[in-house]
């Protein structure tokens, strides 16, 4: 039997739960933090996409991950 | 607004555009083949035994590019600085664009380096622009598309038709080359018909934007680290490797020894780490960019894929910036040391 495209799924799957959840806690603090200082929207929105970057990196690991299992 | 748009020259663009969607779906013949997706940079070229691979290739274009870029962006700058009159001291056209840009790279160095912005800006502005550039290269049409007709490497690979040089997207019929193959089988192989094993062609690209290979990627977090440990050891002697190998706890005790020996091992398995998290971060965004086109491309075709066009121009600045963002920091932390430990 084979299970490459269910281990494909399966890394990429999991691997993007974490990241998903670091983003959106990401985006909501950030948002919280324009609400209050809105004079600050702009450094905020900066250094959250920095931080939405790595956050995000993860997601790409696991995505290398599941493009090797795929194509090699 | 809508007069601008439907000017003779838009209006010109626009039916172009139609009637190549047109034309493309009604001929057979411009159906296009599904893309290959090929993680390693595929080799193109030999020299004498060194082989250049397409990523390779257009690393060096970017090179040559960003050379071109530094001469016309300096060359009508006053060879004598210190005499020249304000009139030739004002930059112009691209000379500009160049100092706006090359100035916001020095502002983040300087809130990022302090006093070391003069030895930290140029790697951490060269690394920006090459990872920028190598990002960007691969979206140009042509990348990925055009190339030399190969067999497929292996099995599971789909080869084509080919019409002259181009491949058409008719799948190639296995069944009349599977008499050849066993036959070949048979007869023990010949090695001289090894490569042609499987039906069809596929095209290996001339191109393929630098940042999706993994070894370019690798090298630049290579290269990173590496002068990471340089400044470090610049900064602080080689008391800076007193991070890695650290034995001053056992002056408090046997246990206190050990937890330093401990964290210097970590610190030790950490900076590998960051090579690898360098190599993968880049590799893994643009490579899965890259992926994320073609197949939207495929899917639902001609208009679905530009705003994902968009997407990546914004990745691939985001992780330039990300690359170089994370060296300045790593330069920056190396050359303050841990001098929290100093003060207890």
């Amino acid at each position: 039997m084979d299970l490459t495209a269910l281990g494909t799924a399966l890394a990429i799957g999991l691997g993007a739960i974490g990241p998903g959840i670091g983003i959106g806690i990401l985006g909501s603090k950030a948002m919280e933090a324009i609400g209050r200082n809105p004079e600050a929207a702009g450094e905020i929105r900066t250094n959250m996409i920095l931080g939405m970057a790595f956050a995000e990196a993860i997601a790409i690991y696991a995505l290398v991950v599941a493009l090797i299992i795929k194509f090699v | 607004m809508l007069k601008k748009l439907f000017k003779p020259r838009n209006l010109a663009i626009m039916l172009v555009a139609v009637g190549m969607i047109v034309v493309s779906s009604m001929t057979p013949f411009l159906k296009v083949p599904k893309p290959v997706v090929s993680l390693a940079a595929e080799p193109v070229l030999h020299i004498g035994g060194f082989t250049i691979s397409n990523a390779l290739l257009t690393a060096w274009i970017v090179m040559v590019v960003l050379i071109i870029m530094a001469w016309a962006a300096t060359r009508r700058m006053p060879k004598d600085l210190e005499r020249a009159s304000n009139q030739e001291l004002v930059p112009s056209g691209f000379q500009n664009l160049m100092e706006m840009v090359i100035e916001a790279l020095y502002n983040i160095s300087k809130s990022i380096g302090g006093s070391w912005t003069p030895k930290f800006f140029p790697i951490a502005a060269t690394i920006f622009l090459f990872v920028l550039l190598s990002n960007w290269l691969g979206l140009l049409p042509g990348f990925g598309s055009i190339g030399i007709l190969e067999p497929p490497h292996y099995a599971s690979q789909q080869g084509y038709e080919a019409v002259g040089a181009i491949l058409t997207g008719t799948p190639a019929e296995a069944a009349e080359h599977e008499g050849a193959t066993t036959d070949d089988a048979a007869h023990g192989a010949a090695t001289g018909e090894e490569a042609h094993k499987f039906p069809g062609y596929i095209v290996v690209p001339f191109f393929r934007a630098p940042s999706t290979d993994l070894n370019f990627t690798l090298a630049l977090g290579l290269i990173s680290i590496a002068l990471v440990q340089y400044f470090g050891v610049k900064a602080l002697g080689f008391g800076y490797f007193k991070k890695f190998f650290d034995v001053s706890g056992f002056k408090k005790g046997a246990f206190d020894g050990v937890v330093g020996i401990f964290v210097g091992v970590l610190e030790l398995i950490s900076e590998f780490a960051r090579i690898l998290s360098f190599g993968f971060r880049l590799f893994g965004n643009i490579f899965a960019g890259e992926v994320l086109l073609g197949v939207m491309a495929f899917l639902i075709p001609y208009f679905v894929s530009l705003p994902f066009y968009g997407l990546e121009l914004f990745v691939g600045f985001i992780q330039a910036a990300v690359f170089m963002m994370l060296t300045l920091v790593f330069f920056a932390t190396a050359t303050v040391g841990h001098g929290s430990e100093e003060h207890h």
